[in-house]
């Protein structure tokens, strides 16, 4: 467990580290996701602490958005004042995004067996 | 009375200078959001996450604690989320087999639909006269929030605001797949989940995983592919249309 999560941070590291210096489009946990992506292509497995750490994190990603999303006590009088737009934006996006993905997806795959 | 008790101000003082009091409050949130979801048989409605939020705001609003103090010490649970979006890789990874063949749908699925996410959401906002900065707060909504801060810091929106945007598009996508891809007529999992990762990154990807595993390893594949395009293209289109 430990050994994997030491591996993964130090891939955050490296990809904070490009993220500064080399590629500041990019932030920084994306460039470790690749600078990982790679190098488990290159090993050809997944170590078998490293899978035990990202299935904790996989399972549990709901936990890590609540300190941000409650922000949202912040900005509340502002979301209020906006409250019809913001509310109709955020329901009819989900739905088109989803929408728009899955009927593209349908098209394109849809001579592949299921 | 013992009088080398401290007296309960005292107690409180302490506790809420340390970060301790917002971790508890913020794990203790969650794990009842997780055990309403499971008590209501894992009803789209009863999302975890939306729960924890709303415990968690309703209470430092009630103790009159500032955001800002509570973020000081829940700062260490955000900070992981850096570390799950590097973590995503090894679900990626694993779906790159059944990626093969399927990459050019699942790209352009992904282009399709990161694009109507800004567009719809810019646009609706825009045509409901919503000002500068809630709208800056959409651009990056249907990416993983932690990626969706960082693209907010470099296109010169509020990244709070962005994520709590994002938080509730995953809720909201989680809530309403089942609903729309039924409509639809969607029928394989694997495109049901692409879609719902790809709309509603993390919190969509939880729900696909507990509905089934195929769903919950494409949803995984959709936000990362989502999250790292959308950390190139959306500040590049910002920039290209600003």
């Amino acid at each position: 467990m430990i050994a994997g999560l030491v591996q993964i941070l130090l891939f955050q590291g490296l990809g904070e580290i490009a993220a500064r210096f080399l590629l500041p489009l990019i932030p920084g946990p994306v460039i470790g996701l690749v600078l990982l992506l790679a190098w488990l292509r290159v090993r050809g497995s997944v170590p078998q602490s490293v899978d035990l750490v990202a299935t904790a994190f996989s399972q549990n990603l709901g936990l890590l958005f609540v300190p941000a999303a409650v922000g949202v006590v912040m900005y509340w009088p502002h979301i209020r004042s906006n409250a019809l737009a913001v509310a109709a934006a955020l329901v009819v996006s989900v739905i088109a995004t989803m929408a728009v993905t899955a009927l593209v997806l349908r098209a394109i795959a849809k001579d592949e067996p299921e | 009375m013992n009088p080398q008790l401290p007296a309960i101000h005292e107690i409180w003082v302490y506790l809420s200078g340390s970060p301790l009091l917002a971790l508890i409050l913020t794990l203790s949130a969650y794990q009842a959001g997780v055990m309403i979801y499971e008590k209501a048989d894992r009803n789209p409605l009863a999302n975890p996450v939306a729960i924890a939020i709303a415990i968690v705001a309703a209470v430092i609003t009630a103790i009159d604690m500032p955001y800002a103090k509570y973020f000081e010490g829940a700062q260490f649970v955000h900070f992981l989320l850096g570390t799950a979006t590097v973590a995503l890789a090894v679900p990626i990874y694993k779906g790159l087999d059944a990626l093969r063949g399927r990459i050019f749908p699942l790209l352009a699925a992904l282009l399709a639909g990161g694009a109507t996410s800004i567009l719809s959401a810019v646009g609706i906002a825009r045509l409901l006269g919503a000002d500068a900065a809630i709208i800056g707060g959409f651009y990056a909504k249907s990416v993983t929030a932690p990626i969706a801060m960082g693209v907010a810091e470099r296109i010169n929106a509020s990244p709070t605001l962005t994520a709590v945007f994002a938080v509730t598009t995953g809720v909201l996508g989680a809530i309403l797949v089942r609903f729309v891809m039924d409509a639809l007529g969607m029928k394989s999992w694997w495109q049901r989940g692409f879609a719902v990762g790809v709309a509603a990154h993390g919190i969509g990807t939880s729900r696909a995983f507990s509905v089934h595993p195929e769903a919950g390893t494409y949803a995984s594949l959709g936000m990362g592919l989502h999250g790292v395009l959308g950390a190139v293209l959306i500040p590049l289109a910002v920039h290209f249309f600003a």
